[in-house]
């Protein structure tokens, strides 16, 4: 047998284990149906598939099929089955260490790989995908197979340099991100149905064990492209820290405004010690120190504020989070001892550090018992720093345990310290003595349905003795900063034909594998990158939003992909304060919607003028231009046929208003229009500038032909309007 | 997509749109096998001049999704008022709308349709057209939810291919002759039958995917798909197989933005036969990269140049000729004597199912057997490593041991008699197809005319007094005479495509190659012959 192109007995015999499962796959071909397109055959991770020249129909070598299924989710005709388990060795197993007593202890539980043996035997299950579905999984996209081939050479700088393309914080994200939804839920093999690659714990291998470079490393192939560029960057969160550190290492001049004493936001003070050790949590914003970034604590974010950054940078990038608890309408929430979780987790992180007592609770008091609403992985954390803080902690969710959103790895570990998790029930009210909170009310729920919102069940109330309650219920953006940033939160939404590539990877074809505790893993990959992507549009005029402050709670790890996309975009645009001399928009995309030619000839033609002008020109059809394309450009062109009869009332086609309508932001990017028309083109232009600047955008001319250019305004001379918008200063519409 | 740049700046841009993707980083596809497509498609691409999408009116048109609305609405309208009428009008057939408009006129364009085009009636039937339009929840947008269940029909059946639909089509013509459908009898029958078709393809379009039930359960689909492949459309195919092979999007295949994916299973980068490319353009309009075109190609092109034959279209061939022979058998004294017996016997009724499928089934085993005995005497044993001679019956059986790959499954499994019966049964598509037509023409010319009155009939104009009722465009000496013509040319055909199919496929595997063209030629002849001969004893009977 032949796997990974390698017959290396160690990495066979650690890696896929026949002996382990003797079960033969067996591949069948439909051969009525197969269409010998190759999709199947340039992904096959062990090169089982090839094609039949003559049936032009995929041929198979039964022998070499591992069972991972990537074959069938992949086939665009549902030409192709394969029965028989994965053949796979299983997964390495990492303890969770729990101490001996909790007191004010603050060692991490979850243990790493140990040894470089049973990294080598973990590295060796990776099938090394040509397409890996890992890849789309992982918000930020790490080169996964890449870091672990380099790993299962055993070089770790190598596999550490990999993952640094993409990543700024693998030895954080290895220990927070919730693997089974992301990369681990999207690895082949649990797409497939069995344990996938433990991508999580071989990163945290190679994050800890690998040395760091700083972040201005000058090996860095974009070094010095934003020399001169002047950011700032309002919060410290991994969004915050990581479009830093990608604007540092592109050489612009950083400025990090936060709103603490500390760097690092969430990551600080938001995860206990015990999850992330403030030691992996201070390695970024201690590089970004020591690379020369200025920072402003204690600074407060004001509407006006906003303007005086804009003065004073080029860009600007809010990362300011999701900070405003949500919290109870309930008798007696206004009660002392009722906290919010962002309150309980400082003074406690306060507390475990310096062995003080337990926040929010008269000293002298016996055995105290905190109350945590919810039953997510915040409430975790709060009722788990309770206990090592010698309190008694109950969680109540009320949702049924079977659709509530606590990773089971976080459940698991917090009832193995003593935490007690209630599901199915829910706070009715506090009572309390001398205005401090004495007792809860709680009633059971009832809940069929994830979708379904639980119902309190009559006559099941109980009251429990408490002695601070802390709400974990999830956490919204603030409103004066939503104001701010404009039509935030974004939704994760799934386009309705999602990108033909990723459908091709085979991610969207399981939709909800066992070890993703059956979420649909590809849905939820499609609609981060949507987020992902849109963090590169501004929001507002030199603005970007990013982070939590843009989706609204979210993950460590996505929040870290949208500041490293909005830093790049920031670089890409090289944007300058409206005091420094006027530069011409380089980069021009002219969307097309054209239905006999005329419009695309008129759109061509403006390109070649650009083009002679000294601008970069570039012709799309509209309905090919989303958030990813309009990142790219400096100015927008918006070219369309006109619609309609001169009395009925002519404007933009049908699928220019469609497009028009469904923009992004533009935050003030110039735009041209042009229309092409028979008779007249009415008020075509008009109504496309409302819709235009109905979204930000700056209309700065637009034209209306008819017929086809010919002779030299082929070279765009017959629309030197829209020429002239793009290379003078103070361009106003025509 | 355009991408321009100061010329001066040209090499430093980057090439890729928008920021940095990292995904590309991770992605290491192995390439597709590219090596031996030329030669492979050689014989079947069309030539480049012989896209009709390139005229800007053509691709305007064919980038319209009102195109395949348009073309279904006007057969749409008739079958529904062939099931009103069939139902609420006259009971006199010849002057019922719905009995007249299908039996004598419908089914004889079909035939010409096919002969000339190939799938032209898949691109506007209102059966299929129908039950997509509840499918996607629209008559022409690209919708991105269907209704139903989506489900793919299981391999076991699939397998088979267009022997699924030979088989719904003897049925259907049993069920035809029972009744007493098309001669034509009572118009209610028509009208039930025509309901029937739109419910079976209503609830095969909601519980499986796509055309399921155009390109696996439709009566008609195999004989369109086979006798359509002397057409001269040879449908949606690449104008660049190298961009189709390294796109990496599939959007004609998976569904894009404007088209959905397509719904016969058909990749424009690897057809090479009209055979299941049902003309709906949708592939023209996903394709980003405006690389599919609609191209025709010489009569019989599918027929002959094929590189791939498949056995499901060899014994699709053969059922369906038996199928008509048979047709033609019924309409003589001997087969009322035979069929009288055999009721003596089973009180089945007409026709009685089991002479019924015997003469189907011998006719078929009979050309079946005719190629076997060809191949045992002229072939030459294949080499181990192309499979087993498995007999005649031993090849409809699925196999064990070699399901692993298509080279072992139904359609492509090879074998010493398939290498003989496969190519001569591609080349007995143009008589096939002639007896069809053949067998349709009486009917045209006796009563085609019938169609004014029936349409008379609905503003109370109509008679079976009408000097049109009973008028008839040919005489039955006349119509024999035209039957005769029809297989004649049909043969010929048959004999021009053999010649050419025993140069290319038969050859190599013969002993005796020279022989063996002669003899399959003789084949042709033969069957065309017969066919004739049954014409001229059948007096032009309906």
């Amino acid at each position: 047998m032949t796997f990974l192109g390698t017959t290396e007995p160690q990495i066979l015999a650690l890696g896929t284990n026949r002996a382990a499962q003797p079960t033969q796959p067996l591949v069948h071909v439909l051969g009525d149906r197969c269409a010998g397109c190759q999709e199947c055959v340039v992904r096959c991770p062990t090169g089982a598939l090839d094609l039949d020249v003559t049936t032009w129909t995929v041929l198979v070598d039964q022998d070499r099929c591992v069972a991972c299924g990537q074959c069938v989710r992949t086939c665009p005709f549902s030409a192709i089955t394969v029965a028989g388990a994965p053949q796979v060795s299983p997964r390495l197993a990492l303890e969770v260490e729990h101490p001996a007593s909790l007191e004010h202890d603050r060692h991490e539980t979850r243990r790493g790989i140990a040894t470089w043996v049973d990294a080598l035997a973990e590295a060796a299950r990776c099938l090394d995908c040509p397409d890996p579905t890992c890849v789309r999984g992982c918000p930020v996209h790490n080169d996964i197979p890449g870091f672990i081939r380099a790993l299962g050479t055993g070089d770790l700088d190598q596999a550490h340099e990999v993952l640094r393309r993409t990543t700024f914080l693998p030895d954080v994200c290895s220990r927070v991100c919730d693997q089974a939804l992301q990369c681990e839920g999207a690895c082949t093999w649990s797409l497939a149905g069995a344990e996938p690659v433990a991508i999580g714990a071989l990163e945290r291998f190679v994050a800890d064990n690998a040395p760091v470079p700083p972040p201005a490393a000058p090996t860095r192939p974009d070094a010095g492209a934003a020399d001169g560029l002047s950011v700032a960057v309002v919060g410290s969160g991994p969004a915050g820290l990581s479009a830093a550190a990608e604007l540092v290492g592109a050489g612009a001049t950083v400025t990090l405004y936060e709103q603490r004493d500390e760097l690092g936001g969430l990551l600080r003070w938001g995860i206990p010690d015990f999850t992330l050790p403030d030691v992996v949590a201070r390695r970024l914003p201690d590089a970004l120190l020591a690379a020369g970034v200025e920072v402003r604590f204690g600074y407060t974010l004001e509407p006006a504020g906003l303007e005086q950054l804009r003065s004073d940078h080029d860009a600007v990038v809010l990362a300011t989070g999701a900070s405003l608890p949500l919290g109870i309408r309930l008798p007696g929430s206004d009660l002392d001892g009722v906290w919010d979780a962002t309150r309980f987790l400082v003074e406690a992180r306060h507390a475990l550090t310096t062995g003080g007592p337990l926040p929010g609770v008269a000293p002298e008091t016996d055995r105290p018992t905190v109350l945590v609403l919810g039953g997510g992985n915040t409430a975790m954390d709060v009722a788990r720093s309770a206990r090592r803080l010698g309190a008694a902690a109950i969680c109540v969710d009320w949702m049924d345990p079977r659709f509530a959103p606590v990773r089971p790895d976080e459940l698991a570990e917090a009832r193995a310290e003593g935490v007690e998790v209630r599901f199915s029930r829910t706070l009715t009210g506090l009572n309390g003595e001398e205005g401090r909170v004495r007792s809860a009310e709680l009633a059971a729920t009832v809940q069929e349905r994830a979708a379904e919102r639980p119902r309190v069940v009559p006559n099941s109330m109980e009251r429990l003795s408490v002695d601070l309650v802390v709400t974990a219920m999830g956490y919204r953006i603030d409103p004066d900063l939503a104001a701010l940033a404009g039509s935030v939160p974004v939704k994760k939404e799934v386009p309705a034909v999602p990108d033909r590539r990723w459908i091709g990877s085979g991610i969207l074809a399981a939709p909800a594998p066992p070890f993703a505790r059956r979420q649909p893993v590809g849905r939820l990959a499609v609609g981060r990158e949507q987020a992902r992507v849109l963090a590169g549009l501004p929001r507002l005029e030199r603005t970007w939003v990013v982070g939590d402050a843009l989706v609204g709670p979210s993950t460590v790890v996505e929040a870290m992909a949208q500041g490293k996309v909005a830093a790049q975009a920031i670089v890409h645009h090289a944007p300058r304060r409206p005091a420094e001399p006027w530069v011409a928009p380089r980069r021009v995309l002219i969307g097309v919607e054209s239905r006999g030619g005329t419009t695309a000839a008129h759109a061509a033609a403006l390109a070649n003028g650009l083009v002679r002008a000294g601008h970069e020109a570039r012709v799309l059809p509209l309905r090919d231009i989303r958030a990813g394309e309009l990142a790219w450009a400096d100015a927008l062109v918006v070219a369309t046929w006109v619609e309609g009869f001169v009395l009925a009332g002519a404007g933009p086609a049908k699928a220019t208003r469609s497009w028009l309508a469904t923009l992004p932001p533009l935050a003030g990017m110039p735009v041209g229009l042009l229309c092409t028309y028979a008779v007249s083109p009415g008020r075509t232009l008009q109504r496309m500038r409302a819709e235009v600047e109905r979204h930000g955008g700056r209309v700065v001319a637009g034209a209306a032909r008819s017929g086809r250019p010919k002779g030299h305004q082929l070279d765009g001379q017959g629309l030197g309007v829209l020429l002239d918008a793009f290379s003078r200063p103070n361009a106003d519409a025509a | 997509m355009t991408i321009l740049a100061p010329p001066d700046q040209q090499a430093a841009t980057p090439r890729a749109p928008g920021l940095p993707d990292p995904i590309p980083v991770a992605l290491h596809l192995r390439p597709p096998k590219r090596e031996g497509a030329e030669a492979r498609f050689a014989g079947t691409d069309p030539p480049k001049g012989w896209d009709v999408s390139r005229h800007p009116r053509v691709a305007r048109l064919l980038r319209s999704r009102r195109l395949q609305f348009f073309l279904i609405l006007p057969n749409q309208i008739v079958f529904w008022l062939v099931i009103f009428l069939g139902l609420l009008g006259t009971v006199v057939p010849g002057l019922n709308f719905g009995t007249a408009i299908t039996w004598y006129i419908w089914f004889c364009l079909v035939f010409v349709m096919m002969v000339v085009v190939g799938r032209a009636w898949c691109a506007m039937c209102p059966f299929g057209g129908f039950a997509e339009w509840v499918q996607r929840r629209t008559f022409w947008q690209r919708t991105q939810r269907t209704l139903g269940l989506g489900r793919k029909l299981p391999e076991p059946i699939a397998r088979y291919g267009l022997l699924i639909s030979v088989g719904s089509f003897l049925l259907l013509t049993w069920i035809e002759e029972f009744f007493n459908i098309a001669g034509p009898g009572n118009p209610w029958d028509t009208s039930y039958m025509v309901l029937g078709i739109v419910a079976s393809a209503l609830l095969f379009f909601l519980v499986f995917e796509r055309r399921t039930f155009c390109r696996y359960a439709c009566p008609l689909s195999a004989l369109i798909g086979t006798v359509g492949a002397m057409g001269s459309a040879a449908g949606f195919r690449t104008r660049d197989r190298e961009v189709c092979l390294s796109c990496a999007t599939k959007d004609c295949m998976r569904g894009g933005e404007e088209g959905y994916g397509c719904p016969w299973y058909t990749w424009p980068g690897s057809a090479d036969s009209n055979l299941t490319c049902g003309l709906c353009s949708e592939c023209y309009k996903a394709c980003p990269s405006e690389n599919v075109g609609f191209f025709l190609q010489p009569p019989l092109t599918s027929v002959i140049a094929p590189k791939r034959r498949r056995a499901d279209v060899a014994w699709a061939v053969a059922l369906l000729w038996g199928l008509v022979v048979f047709q033609q058998v019924n309409a003589t004294n001997g087969y009322a004597v035979l069929d009288a017996w055999l009721n003596r016997a089973t009180h089945l009724g007409y026709p009685n199912p089991i002479d019924y499928l015997g003469i189907i089934a011998v006719v078929a085993l009979a050309f079946a057997g005719i190629a076997w005995g060809m191949s045992r005497l002229l072939g030459r044993d294949p080499s181990p490593s192309t499979g087993q001679v498995r007999g005649v019956l031993g090849t409809l059986l699925p196999t064990g041991s070699a399901v692993g790959s298509p080279s072992g499954a139904f359609v492509d499994r090879p074998s010493r008699f398939r290498s003989f019966f496969v190519p001569l049964a591609y080349g007995m598509i143009p008589v096939v197809g002639a007896d069809y037509f053949a067998r349709q023409l009486p009917k045209f010319f006796k009563h085609a005319s019938r169609i004014v009155p029936a349409i008379g009939a609905w503003f109370g104009e109509g008679s079976t007094h009408s000097s049109l009722y009973h008028l008839r465009l040919l005489s039955n000496p006349g119509i024999v005479a035209v039957q005769v013509a029809v297989i004649a040319l049909g043969t010929l055909g048959s004999a021009w495509a053999t010649w050419k199919i025993a140069q290319r496929d038969l050859a190599p595997v013969s002993s005796h190659p020279a022989a063996t063209r002669y003899a399959s030629v003789g084949v042709a002849i033969a069957l065309g012959v017969a066919a004739g001969f049954l014409y001229v004893i059948m007096h032009a009977a309906s």
